[in-house]
Parts: C-alpha cells; sequence; structure tokens
C-alpha cells in the first residue's frame, strides 16, 4: 500500500470521525435537557401581529430569568391553525376560535377542554396613514367612522372628497389618491376592523360585499376581500413598513396602535359617538373598554372571557376610541403533541410575567394595561396550565396603572377629556400631531374674522383660503380666535389640563374671544357658546396650540400678524404671489397650505435632476418656448460638430493623386 | 514576329516556339517539330522602389473606431441630458439610461453609415448591443451584491451583530445590541444535516447511474431529472405535512433539513453524474484490463479522476441550498434566540431572517436584515470560489504538482519493481520511455 | 532501446488428450463486485423509492381538493375552502404572467450576453463574464427579492408610470386608478405589479438561460464558424448565419429551463406583491398572485380541504414544470450541439 494510499485512509477516516461528530452533536445536544422540572423549557408561540409588539416586549425581559420563548407573528388565524395542529404551544389570537365563521372559510374545532382563553394586552386598531401637503407630512388628520369604512370600501377615491374636507377644516386636502392598505393574511386586525364596520356601517359593508364579489358570505372576516386600488400586505408589520415607504403617499391602513408609534407615523383620530375625534390612546382604550362586555360563564371554555364590543361601539363618552379591543392568549390545558409538563411550567411563567409586571409598560408600547377583574381572571386561567407553577400574585405589586385601591380603573379616570378643537364642528381643527408624530404639529387654517365682531382679533384677519375650497366650517362668522393662543407648547400630546381651561398665556384675549364674538349663534365656534357638548371640560375657545396660524405664511402680510407666534413645523414662508397653484399637490390659492413658490419651483428641479425620483409625481411640462429652440440649435450644432471632421476627413481622402 | 518583351533577351529572340496546334504535319504540310526544350522566361520588370511598408494592426481597434465611438457616447450623452433636463418630463436614473443607450445606439449607427458600408454598420450596432446585454448583466449582480452590502454596513462591521441573536434585544433598540447570530447558527446547522442526507446518497446513486447500463437506472435517471422541476415550495409543503402534521413532530431544524435534502438531492444527483460521465472511458477499460473488478475501479479510477468535479458539484449544490429559503419558512418555525438542537425547538436561517426582517419599517431591523443577505452573499461567494479552485480543471487532466507528483509515484513504484524483480532473478530495465 | 525484459512461461502439464471444454465467457463477479453492485442499486432504489413517494404523496394529499373542486378548480378564481369554492385560475394566471414577463425580459440579455462571452469578449474578459453569470446563478434568490423590493421597485416606478402614459391603449398596460394625465397619480398603484416581480424574476431567469446557451454557443464547429469569416461575412453574419441556426435548440432550451425556474420561484414573488386573486391581465397595476406565494402564505391557515387545496395548486406547478422542463431537454438534446450539455 502506497503512503498516498495510506494517507487518504487516514484523511477519510478523519473525515468519517468528524462528521460521526457533528451528528453526535446535533442530536446529542438534544438528549441534555435537565430532567429538573425547575428548568425551564424553550417554548414556542404563534398569532397575533396586533398583539406582536407587546408579546415581543414581553419575550425579551423575560430572557433575563432565563425562559426563551419563541414568538411567530404570522396572523391570528395562522396562530389558532398552527395552535389546532399542535405545532405551537400557545397561540395569541384577537378573536376567539370561529366555530361558524361568516366569511366562508372552515370552521375551527377545537376539542372541549384543551384551551383556555385569556386577554393579555388591550389597545385600539388606528388608521395609520402618510400624506403630505405642500411637501409636509400631515400629522392631525381626522375622519368620521362613515369616512373611515367608505374609503376601506372603495367608496371615497381621493383624499380632498368633500366627505374628508368636511371632517378636516383646518386643512386642505390634496387631490391625491386614496390607496387602502390591508391585510392579505388572515387577521385578528381584519377581524375586528369588519366587526365593527358590520355593527357601525352594515349598509357599506353589504355593498362593498357586493362589490368585491364576496357576497353573500359576508359576515366578520379575517380575510379582508380586495378590490382594484387597495394593497395587501402580510402582517401588521407589512402594513405600517408599506405605508411608511416614501412613495406610499396617500396610503392608510388599520394597524395596531404600537406601530404607528414605533414607526414614528401619524393616525387618523376617528369620530366617536360624542362628537369627538379620538386617538387610542392607552387612557382612551382604558376608558372605552370599560364598556367592553366580557363573558363570565367560567363552565364554558369556548365563550369564557371573551369579549363583547357592542357597547364599547355605542358609547357615547368623548374620550371612547370606537375601535378599542383585548388580544388573547390561547393557553393549552392538557398535555398533548409536543406541550410537555415542562412547557406547561415555562409557560406559566411567561403567561405569570405578561399579566403582572408586563403591564406596566404596555401603555409606553401603545397598548393600555389590563383592568384589575381582567388581571385576576387570567390568574386563574394560568392555573389551568398543566405544569405550571402557580404563584400567588399580590395583585398590587403589579404596577399596573389600571389599579387603584377602590377597584374602578385609575387609568380610565384620570383620562383626560379632548381638546375642544377635536369637536367636530370646530371651525378647524387641532394642529397637534397623532401616534408617532405627536410631537409634529400641523399648520391649521385659521377661520375668517366676520367684521361685525367685536373685532378683537387685529392679527388674524388676513387668513383667508381664498381658493373656495369646500371650507365649511372656516368661513363661518365670527370664529375667530387669538393668534396668540399658541404660545403654549404646540407639540404638547393633548395636555390632560389643557382642558380644564387653563389656558397658559392666552388668558385675556382669549377670554374675550369666544363670548363676545359669536354674534350668529351659527358660528360652531368653541364649546363654550354650545351648550352641553362638553362634558366636564370647558375649554375657552382658544385652546393652546389651537389654530396656530402661520403668519409668515399669511400671503401679503407677513409682518402684521403678531410677532411672538412660534410656529413650528408650520409651511414655511415661500413666494408672497397671492394667487398660485402647488405644481406638487395642485392646490390653487394662499393660505398656509400652499407653498406655491418653493414648491413649484421645486418639483421642475427634481424632475431636472438626473438623481432618483423621489418625488412620486410626473413634474409638470414646460412649454416650447425659446429655450427649447435654444436646446435644439445646441443639439444641432453639437452633431454638426461631431460630423463635419468626419465627412471633410472622407470628402478629402477620396481624392486620389492624378 | 514583332518585338515583345520576350524579344529583349538576345538569347531566345528568333526561334519561334513551336505551337503544337498549328505544326501538325497533315494541316501545314510543316513536319512537327520536337519541342524545343523550354527554358522559362522571367520578364523583367522596371525596378519598383517598395516604400518601407507599415506594419498592419490586423486586431484591435483602430483611431477611427474609437473616436467614432467616443463622439457617439458623448453625443448621446449630452443629448439624454438635454432631453432629461429640458424637453421632456422624464426621470430616474432608469429612464435616464435607457433613453442614454437608445440615443446611443442611433448615433453610432449615424456616425457609421457615414463611411462604412451597410453589414459594417449592422455589425458594429450588434456588436454594441452584445456589449450592452453583457453590461446589463454585469450591471444587475454588481448591484444585487453592493446593494446589499451597501445596506447592511451598518450591522455588517458590528461584532455582535455575528455573536448574538435577538432574544433580549427588542426591535426599537439599535445595532449595537443584538444581531444575527441564531440565523448563521441554524444555517450552519441545517446545511450540515443536509449535507449528511444527500452527499453519500447523491454521489451513490450518480456512481450506479453511470456504472449500470440497465433499464431500471434508465428509469431512476429520468425520475431525477423530473424531479429537479420540482418547486422547492412543495418540498416544504410535502414535509411539513408529512412530518410535521401527520407524524406529529414540531417545527424544527430537522424538518428543514430534510425539506432542503428534497430540493438538493436530485441536482446533486445530475451534477455528480454528468461529472462522472466525463471520466474517459479509456481510463476504466484500463483498469479492467489490468484485472481490477467494477467497485475497484470505482473506488480508485473513476472517483479519483472525478475528484475535483464532484467536490465542486457538491459545493454548487451546498450554495443553492443555503439559500433557499421557501422549504424553510414552511417548516423551521421562526425563533429569534440562538437554538442548536435540530430536533426540537424552531430554527431560522439566513434567508428566513432576512425575509423577516426586511418587511420591518424599522431602519435598524432592516439593516440586520441586509447583514444576514450580505453574509449569505458572502458565504456563497465563499463557496463559489472554492468549488472555482478546486474544480477548474477538466477532468483528467492534472495541474502541474499532480503531474509531478504522479511521475514520482511511478518512479517509486519502478524503484519497487526493481527492487521486487532483482530478488525473482528478473532484470528490470531501468530505462523507462518519458 | 534494450530489451532486457525476458518473460518466462510456466510449465505446463501435458494437456492429454482429452478434448478442451467450452470456456466459460462470463466473468464472475467477486465478492467485492456483489457487494459493490448490492449497495449502488440499495442507493438508486432508494433515490427511486424517494422520488417516487414525493410524487406520490402530492397526488394523494392534493386528491381531495381536487375531487371536491373538479374542473372547477381550473376556472374558479377565488380561494375560498370554506365555501368550497377556490380554484388557482387568476392565480396561475399570475404565475404564467409573472414567467412571461420575466423570460420576456431575460430571453433578450441572456442570448446577448452569450454571444458576447463566446464571440466578443476578448479571452481575459470571457473568464470573468463566465464567472460573474455563474455567480448570478448562485446568489439566493432572497437577495435579489430585497434588491427588487428596496431599490428596483422606486426605480422601475418611472418607467411603469412612463409605460402607461404612451402604451397604457394597449390592455396589458392599462391600470386602474392610474389616469396618466393626471399628475398626482400615486405611485403605489404601480408598485407590487406582475411587472416588477417579473423583472426580479427575470435576474434569476438570465443566469440559467445564459449558461446554457453558451454551453450551446461554445461547440459551433470551428470550420463552419471559420468558413463564414472566409467567405467575408462579418461577425454579426456569421453569428446570424452559422451560430444562432446551431443554437436555435440550445436558445430555446435554455429559455424554457428559465421559465421553469420562473414558475417555481416563490420568496422573491412574495416580498414584492400584494396578492389579489383577480383576473386580471393588467401587468403594471398593483395586484397579482402565484402559486408559490399562495402556498408561502397560506400554509399554516389551512387545514384539512383548504391544504389540499394548496397540494393541488402545488401538483399543477409541479406539472406544468415538468412539463417545460421535459420539452426543454427534448430541444437542447435534438439541436445539433446534441446531448452533452448538462441540461
Amino acid at each position: 500500500m502506497t503512503g498516498q494510499h495510506r494517507r487518504r485512509r487516514r484523511f477519510s477516516y478523519v473525515w468519517g470521525v468528524l462528521v460521526a461528530a457533528l451528528v453526535a452533536v446535533t442530536f446529542g445536544a438534544g438528549a441534555e435537557a435537565p430532567a429538573a422540572a425547575t428548568s425551564y423549557q424553550r417554548i414556542s408561540g404563534e398569532g397575533s401581529s396586533w398583539a406582536a409588539n407587546f408579546l415581543d416586549a414581553v419575550r425579551v425581559n423575560v430572557k433575563q430569568f432565563g425562559i426563551t420563548v419563541d414568538y411567530n407573528p404570522n396572523g391570528s388565524t395562522a396562530g389558532r391553525g398552527d395552535y389546532l395542529k399542535g405545532l405551537v404551544d400557545f397561540a395569541a389570537s384577537d378573536i376567539p376560535f370561529q366555530f361558524n365563521p361568516e366569511d366562508g372559510t372552515e370552521p375551527e374545532r377545537p376539542e372541549a377542554g384543551t384551551y383556555a382563553y385569556m386577554p393579555v394586552v388591550a389597545g385600539g386598531t388606528a388608521f395609520m396613514y402618510n400624506l403630505k401637503i405642500g411637501g409636509k407630512q400631515v400629522t392631525n388628520l381626522r375622519l368620521s367612522g362613515e369616512n373611515v369604512a367608505r374609503i376601506f370600501t372603495g367608496a371615497i377615491t381621493t383624499w380632498n372628497d368633500p366627505a374628508i374636507q368636511a371632517d378636516n377644516p383646518g386643512i386642505i386636502l390634496p387631490a391625491r389618491t386614496v390607496v387602502p392598505v390591508v391585510r392579505a393574511d388572515g387577521s385578528g386586525s381584519t377581524a375586528q376592523f369588519s366587526l365593527w364596520m358590520i355593527k357601525t356601517h352594515p349598509e357599506i359593508w353589504n355593498d362593498y360585499c357586493n362589490r368585491s364579489g364576496r357576497a353573500p358570505k359576508c359576515g366578520e372576516t379575517s380575510f379582508y376581500p380586495t378590490i382594484s386600488g387597495m394593497i395587501a400586505q402580510s402582517g401588521d408589520l407589512g402594513v405600517a413598513g408599506y405605508i411608511s415607504q416614501s412613495f406610499a403617499e396617500g396610503a392608510i391602513g388599520y394597524v395596531n396602535y404600537s406601530y404607528a408609534l414605533g414607526n414614528n407615523f401619524p393616525v387618523a383620530k376617528v369620530l366617536n359617538n360624542a362628537g369627538y375625534y379620538t386617538e387610542p390612546t392607552p387612557q382612551n382604550v382604558a376608558v372605552s373598554l370599560l364598556q367592553a362586555k366580557i363573558n363570565t360563564d367560567s363552565s364554558n371554555p369556548a365563550v369564557y372571557l371573551t369579549q363583547n364590543l357592542d357597547e364599547v361601539y355605542s358609547d357615547s363618552d368623548p374620550r371612547n376610541y370606537q375601535l378599542s379591543s383585548y388580544s388573547y392568549l390561547i393557553l393549552p390545558t392538557t398535555v398533548a403533541g409536543q406541550f410537555s409538563e415542562d412547557k406547561g411550567f415555562t409557560l406559566g411563567a411567561f403567561a405569570y410575567y405578561a399579566m403582572c409586571q408586563a403591564q406596566q409598560q404596555s401603555a409606553s408600547l401603545g397598548y393600555s394595561p389590563m383592568p384589575i377583574n381582567l388581571v385576576e381572571a387570567g390568574f386563574e386561567q394560568i392555573r389551568k396550565i398543566p405544569g405550571v407553577a402557580v404563584q400567588d400574585i399580590d395583585v398590587a405589586k403589579c404596577n399596573n396603572p389600571t389599579f387603584s385601591s377602590d377597584g374602578s380603573n385609575r387609568l380610565a379616570d384620570t383620562a383626560p377629556q379632548p381638546q375642544g378643537c377635536d369637536q367636530q364642528g370646530f371651525p378647524t381643527q387641532c394642529p397637534d400631531g397623532t401616534g408617532g408624530m405627536s410631537n409634529v404639529p400641523t399648520a391649521v387654517l385659521v377661520p375668517v374674522v366676520v367684521p361685525n365682531n367685536g373685532g378683537n382679533n387685529p392679527g388674524s384677519a388676513t387668513q383667508t383660503p381664498s381658493g373656495d375650497r369646500n371650507q365649511p366650517a372656516a368661513n363661518s362668522p365670527g370664529a375667530a380666535t387669538d393668534p396668540n393662543a399658541s404660545t403654549g407648547d404646540p407639540s404638547a400630546a393633548p395636555d390632560p389640563n389643557a382642558a380644564g381651561g387653563a389656558n397658559a398665556g392666552a388668558a385675556s384675549p382669549a377670554a374675550n374671544t369666544p363670548a363676545g364674538n359669536t354674534p350668529t349663534g351659527a358660528a360652531t365656534q368653541g364649546p363654550a357658546s354650545q351648550t352641553g357638548a362638553n362634558p366636564g371640560a370647558s375649554p375657552s375657545g382658544a385652546t393652546p396650540g389651537a389654530a396656530t396660524n402661520d403668519p409668515a405664511a399669511a400671503t401679503g402680510n407677513p409682518d402684521s400678524a403678531t410677532p411672538n407666534v412660534t410656529t413650528p413645523g408650520a409651511a414655511t414662508p415661500a413666494a408672497e404671489s397671492p394667487q398660485t397653484c402647488d405644481a406638487d399637490t395642485g392646490l390653487c390659492g394662499t393660505g398656509a397650505q400652499t407653498n406655491a413658490g418653493t414648491s413649484a419651483g421645486q418639483t421642475p428641479a427634481a424632475a431636472a435632476g438626473v438623481g432618483p425620483a423621489t418625488s412620486s409625481v410626473l413634474p409638470d411640462t414646460g412649454g416650447w418656448g425659446i429655450s427649447l429652440t435654444m436646446m435644439i440649435l445646441v443639439i444641432v450644432l453639437t452633431l454638426g460638430l461631431i460630423f463635419a471632421p468626419a465627412l471633410a476627413w472622407r470628402h478629402f481622402a477620396n481624392v486620389r493623386p492624378a | 514576329m514583332t518585338s515583345t518583351l520576350l524579344a529583349d533577351d538576345p538569347m531566345m529572340g528568333l526561334a519561334p516556339l513551336p505551337d503544337p496546334l498549328f505544326d501538325r504535319p497533315d494541316v501545314h504540310g510543316v513536319p512537327m517539330s520536337s519541342p524545343a526544350p523550354s527554358a522559362t522566361i522571367v520578364p523583367r520588370r522596371p525596378p519598383v522602389s517598395s516604400p518601407a511598408q507599415q506594419r498592419r494592426a490586423i486586431r484591435g481597434w483602430a483611431r477611427n473606431d474609437v473616436m467614432m465611438l467616443s463622439g457617439a457616447l458623448l453625443s448621446a450623452l449630452s443629448t439624454t441630458v438635454l432631453l432629461f433636463g429640458r424637453i421632456t418630463p422624464l426621470s430616474g436614473q432608469f429612464g435616464f439610461a435607457v433613453v442614454g443607450f437608445v440615443v446611443f445606439l442611433a448615433t453610432y449607427a449615424v456616425i457609421l453609415s457615414v463611411t462604412e458600408n451597410r453589414p459594417a454598420v449592422i455589425d458594429r450596432v450588434v456588436t454594441v448591443l452584445l456589449v450592452g446585454a453583457a453590461l446589463v448583466a454585469v450591471i444587475a449582480v454588481t448591484s444585487v451584491v453592493f446593494f446589499t452590502l451597501w445596506r447592511g454596513k451598518d450591522a455588517l462591521w458590528r461584532p455582535n451583530t455575528y455573536t448574538s441573536d435577538m432574544s433580549q434585544t427588542g426591535p426599537n433598540e439599535g445595532l449595537d445590541k443584538g444581531g444575527i447570530g441564531h440565523a448563521i447558527v441554524g444555517t450552519l446547522i441545517v446545511i450540515a444535516l443536509a449535507l449528511v442526507l444527500t452527499v453519500p446518497l447523491g454521489v451513490a446513486c450518480a456512481v450506479y447511474l453511470n456504472e449500470k447500463a440497465t433499464r431500471v437506472a434508465g428509469f431512476v435517471r429520468t425520475v431525477v431529472t423530473a424531479m429537479t422541476a420540482l418547486p422547492s415550495i412543495v418540498a416544504g409543503l410535502l414535509i411539513l405535512s408529512t412530518w410535521i402534521i401527520i407524524l406529529h413532530h414540531e417545527y424544527s431544524g430537522l424538518a428543514a433539513a430534510f425539506a432542503v435534502s428534497i430540493v438538493m438531492l436530485p441536482i446533486i444527483i445530475r451534477a455528480a453524474d454528468v461529472v462522472l460521465r466525463l471520466v474517459p472511458g479509456n481510463m476504466r477499460e484500463a483498469a479492467a484490463a489490468l484485472g481490477a473488478p467494477q467497485w475497484r475501479t470505482v473506488w480508485h479510477v473513476v472517483l479519483p479522476t472525478a475528484r475535483s468535479g464532484l467536490t465542486t458539484s457538491v459545493i454548487l449544490g451546498v450554495a443553492r441550498g443555503i439559500g433557499e429559503t421557501a422549504p424553510v419558512l414552511l417548516t423551521a418555525g421562526f425563533t429569534n434566540s440562538i437554538n442548536v438542537d435540530p430536533l426540537k425547538g424552531n430554527m431560522v436561517t439566513l434567508p428566513l431572517t432576512a425575509y423577516n426582517l426586511i418587511k420591518s419599517p424599522l431602519p435598524s431591523q432592516v439593516a440586520r436584515g441586509f447583514a444576514a443577505a450580505a453574509v449569505l452573499i458572502l458565504l456563497v461567494l465563499i463557496l463559489f470560489i472554492i468549488a472555482r479552485v478546486l474544480g477548474g480543471r477538466p477532468v483528467g487532466q492534472l495541474s502541474k504538482r499532480q503531474a509531478r507528483r504522479a511521475a514520482a509515484r511511478s518512479l517509486r513504484d519502478l524503484a519497487r519493481c526493481e527492487a521486487h524483480g532483482r530478488i525473482a532473478g528478473v532484470a528490470v530495465s531501468s530505462e523507462v520511455a518519458s | 532501446m534494450t530489451n532486457a525484459i525476458t518473460t518466462t512461461l510456466p510449465r505446463v502439464a501435458d494437456p492429454g488428450t482429452s478434448a478442451p471444454a467450452a470456456r466459460d465467457l462470463d466473468s464472475k463477479r467477486g465478492f467485492g463486485d456483489k457487494v459493490f453492485d448490492r449497495m449502488t442499486s440499495a442507493s438508486g432504489l432508494a433515490v427511486l423509492a424517494i422520488m417516487l413517494a414525493v410524487g406520490l404523496f402530492l397526488a394523494i394529499e392534493a386528491r381531495q381538493a381536487l375531487s371536491k373542486a373538479g374542473w372547477s378548480f381550473f376556472t374558479t378564481a377565488q380561494w375560498e375552502t370554506g365555501r368550497g369554492t377556490f380554484g388557482i385560475s387568476a392565480i396561475l394566471l399570475g404565475t404564467v404572467l409573472i414567467a412571461i414577463v420575466a423570460v420576456t425580459v431575460a430571453t433578450p440579455i441572456s442570448l446577448g450576453a452569450a454571444l458576447f462571452i463566446t464571440e466578443v469578449a476578448p479571452t481575459w474578459v470571457r473568464s470573468t463574464m463566465i464567472a460573474l453569470v455563474d455567480l448570478m446563478a448562485a446568489v439566493p434568490s432572497v437577495v435579489y427579492g430585497l434588491w427588487g423590493l428596496k431599490l428596483l421597485q422606486g426605480q422601475v416606478v418611472g418607467v411603469s408610470r412612463w409605460l402607461n402614459t404612451w402604451f397604457g391603449w394597449i390592455p396589458i398596460f392599462k391600470v386602474n386608478g392610474a389616469d396618466p394625465k393626471n399628475p398626482l397619480t400615486n405611485a403605489t398603484v404601480f408598485t407590487a405589479s406582475v411587472f416588477v416581480a417579473g423583472l426580479v424574476v427575470a435576474m434569476m431567469v438570465m443566469p440559467i438561460a445564459c449558461v446554457v446557451m453558451r454551453q450551446v454557443f461554445s461547440q459551433v464547429p470551428v470550420g463552419e464558424r471559420e468558413g463564414a469569416f472566409a467567405l467575408g461575412s462579418t461577425r454579426w453574419g456569421m453569428i446570424r448565419v452559422v451560430a444562432l441556426p446551431f443554437g436555435r435548440g440550445g436558445i430555446i432550451g435554455g429559455t424554457m429551463l428559465g421559465l421553469g425556474r420562473a414558475l417555481g420561484e416563490t420568496i422573491a414573488v412574495v416580498l414584492i406583491i400584494s396578492p389579489r386573486n383577480t383576473i386580471t391581465a393588467h401587468v403594471l397595476e398593483a395586484g397579482t398572485n402565484s402559486v408559490s406565494a399562495l402556498i408561502a402564505t397560506r400554509y399554516n391557515e389551512e387545514s384539512g380541504l383548504g391544504l389540499s387545496g394548496l397540494f393541488a395548486a402545488g401538483l399543477v406547478l409541479f406539472g406544468i414544470t415538468l412539463f417545460i422542463n421535459f420539452t426543454a431537454s427534448w430541444f437542447i438534446s435534438r439541436s445539433r450541439s446534441g446531448a452533452s450539455s448538462e441540461a
């Protein structure tokens, strides 16, 4: 045997040993799980992306205790499906098992006694949107429920539709197409959204059903029916991701509020039954969910602790946000398939943490902490997990913001009332940003001052949206507000104390306006002039932050407005030509929203740039003019310069000596 | 006879040359004279002074060509800039490139047609088109690679990207925490398992296809060819429904390895089959003539000869298997923590992590996703380079080093034979025909 | 040359008068060979068993859905397994459209690149280009999907818009919701479309087709090639007259192989498209679906009949890809370049 042969055999021995070692390590690694029941096993869960931000935060936090949780935010339907197949240890779902689905999907038939629902987080389904006016992001959009339903059923197709404009008297919306972004996968968010639509605007939903080809099976559905013009994405994360892209101007979608916070995007305020536009802040959600009916029939696990939100939809608290809901964990109560008691031990610890300590951080994420009755009910459910180490938790130690000594929901009790400018019918709207852009206000129009008013507002007379667009509220006479009112910081989220009437810095002039300047009662100027529309709050007309008009953008009168108005983030002053049309937004007129000069100057330049097309608008073409003629001449000259030497060469080279 | 050039030579001037046509005796009564011994008269030419000839360049570009090309390029560039800037409402890099290319083609054709004829113009324009097509391919692949590296660079240079997982990092946190270590470990484990499953079986099956020329072998080959058409997602779906749902296992790295193996196996078999087929038949016959049984032939001749090709095909199969996302998506679940146990618990691989992270709107997550994709590309690139280095030679040809070693082996064998021969009393020549 | 080796034959016994027996010409296979036979047969049969089991199981799983839906599986556009009306007509149409776009874009480029490599490129460029094309084939599809989603889509929106503006009168370039005269048309209506997905898939189809075509073109007989040059043809003339007819089989075969790959492409398509199950041939408009994207998004939401439906869709896709691959092999082997290419 030659040396080379020997070497080769040695080499193959080594190779074989390596392969064997690799196989042994990988297969042996599994066998080393300690037998002691007090060690944590890896558990896996799947389900709702609506609740995913909260559950991911819990997962990260329990890692320090040695608990490893794999959570896959594939959507509630996928979570329930894989739970039924025994592929995951627990599921997270916004809706319970669908025994009789109304949308034509297959019914889910879990075995009785094998699961328990545990509400783990509360939050609101918010409408995140991406809209720009004059190149600036809009952050204070308001929508009535009907408009929301019509947008997401394709009945409203442009942002400057009169219905949307009626909700937004303070901004001039562009004529941009509305692009609804919906969930492509089986989603609990979709189910909650469709349920709300069915209960509050059934005729719009049924009409959409027919148009989208889903009829007659069109009840509450986890799979949103789509029509042309809608975009569908997987997961709340996908929807949020799509909306936040730079070319997605005009897009609006429904996601959990935490996604808008996390991605720094605004959400639309939705009109509630009390006539106020609200967003699903933790406090508002807590207030809204006081009306949720939780099933207390503990003998029937199929319905125990499930929610009925009908009264949330019909609640008339001004802080109510209709699309608030709870989301659940589906916990196994039997040992089956891959679930063992060791895993139950881990799952129990995880669930205890989620119900207790984790609730104090849910507000910072954008969710709402659970009320005490549900926390205690949750603890009871956790006991049913096989292998759990039952903990006797003193709920007071949970630091849950909703807990109070008398058992009422402290968070809901201390929830601030909405601002006056958030009321429907207010001549303009709040400039404060919402969602993840709550610190970025949007300049709003100040309505016209009618001269027979007591004339208390010298500085604001120049604000006229002269474009004669649909500005019903803005033209209401006497609805003058004081430009000085904005000396408060516009950057605060609705200040809980503002409603109490303390207008910092807007004392005396503001006090004048509401009382004295409403000659015609039709001016829905401030809540003070209306009776009964503001329970518990009497904000004087000019709440801080309202109507921060931008004096410099009051075209034509840059200096006559009051000097110390600071409008961070408001429209930058540009050309002072009175009647210019914005090439970007298509708006014509003066006012804070038309940066006619800058944007008209920008867009052709952007088109001239050879760089990437970041503007999603086709720039306007220039006319055939003298510059064009010059350019053609230059081209001809250049070509001639290139061809002339060649032609000359050829001509002269063809001459041969005789 | 009139004087021609011939007559300049005094030696030959007067004697008429015999003309076979007219010198027949019965035609003109002139006896056919025997042909005179002919001598070749070289015409004398006036001395021509030839100018020193320039060496012609046969290959390469003439100055004319270069000028025409660059002129067309410049003109196209300026025209396109004008078109984009002033005349038409076009925008974007892509549109600029396309319009510029079209204008360049037109300009070049026009310039060429001034001096060249039609076939030459068409030929040159087509050459430009071919170069353009190749450039498109080059630009595409370099754009893909560099874009991925560029977008992931924020995460790539940090060591924590490679060593830590996302189990203790929330999505909003910066890039200094968390990483894709769990995906790297998962990829290595899944691909190692898939290799163990497919390579022995695949190479053995390729040997079977090559050594046995039966109908069954032909059928197997057809089936293997058919199986390369299996979409990878269907392979994942199969493992999901059989191994995971029906047999009640869990989402695990092993299931992912099975799914990837189903995709990799036909590819490896076919590639190995091609390589083994390239082993020259006369080597097999030489081994048979020397009395080797078939298994020895395969083990000592065929496989070593094809070793570099086999390695290449295995490595390319691995590169393909690493990049498979769809089968792993369906069978391995999802996790954020490192998992070294392929039997229990979810596992992620690099492509799966990239797919999940890239959908997030948060810039740090997107950077991590691109980092995962960049690591994937680098892995594939390294494997690819190894494959080319190892398998660069056609089957049977030896590199210089290998030839030297083969010669050294032969000399050692000769010495052994001589020694053996001296013992047996047989004289062995020490002259070896080289 | 001295002949120093002498061979001494062994002495054999006198054979005697018995007639020589007929020799058995069949060689007996030794023990090692028998083991070798068993092992290789076992591996071959194991592979055969695995492959057949895969195919068989696919058919079994799909049977439930196919028997429930019958032929309406190919004519229904919705996917509502709970109601029992589900079908892949829209989904298959989307798959085919994406593949057609991909092949339409990739074939000229790969043909051009293959001709460049074999005809135009100098030697040093040739080896680099070959390596580059092979690398392009090795890059994972998820990377192409990322590149397409984050880089290409933004660029292609402009192209889509231009196509819609100038060629919107052709039905396939029409886009609902995009008015060419409206400067405020959103870019979103041009994203997530068949066109963008097709372009990304084209990047994956191109190297496969290019490799096959290159191999075929490199086998053009040198005599014919040089004969064309000798007769005074230009390079393009030689290509047109000699190389292209010779490589016809390879061109078609390579294209069809690429088509097969394009049909089965999953991740890049999933990343880009916005799923919608309606029959529409608007390639520039957002909203389409493909079989592999359907499976990838619905696999854990479906069970029972739904899962069987997914299998049925996968089976149909497998059948189509199989047919295309076999046709491609047939074309390639029928061409003059013969069956010696790897396809």
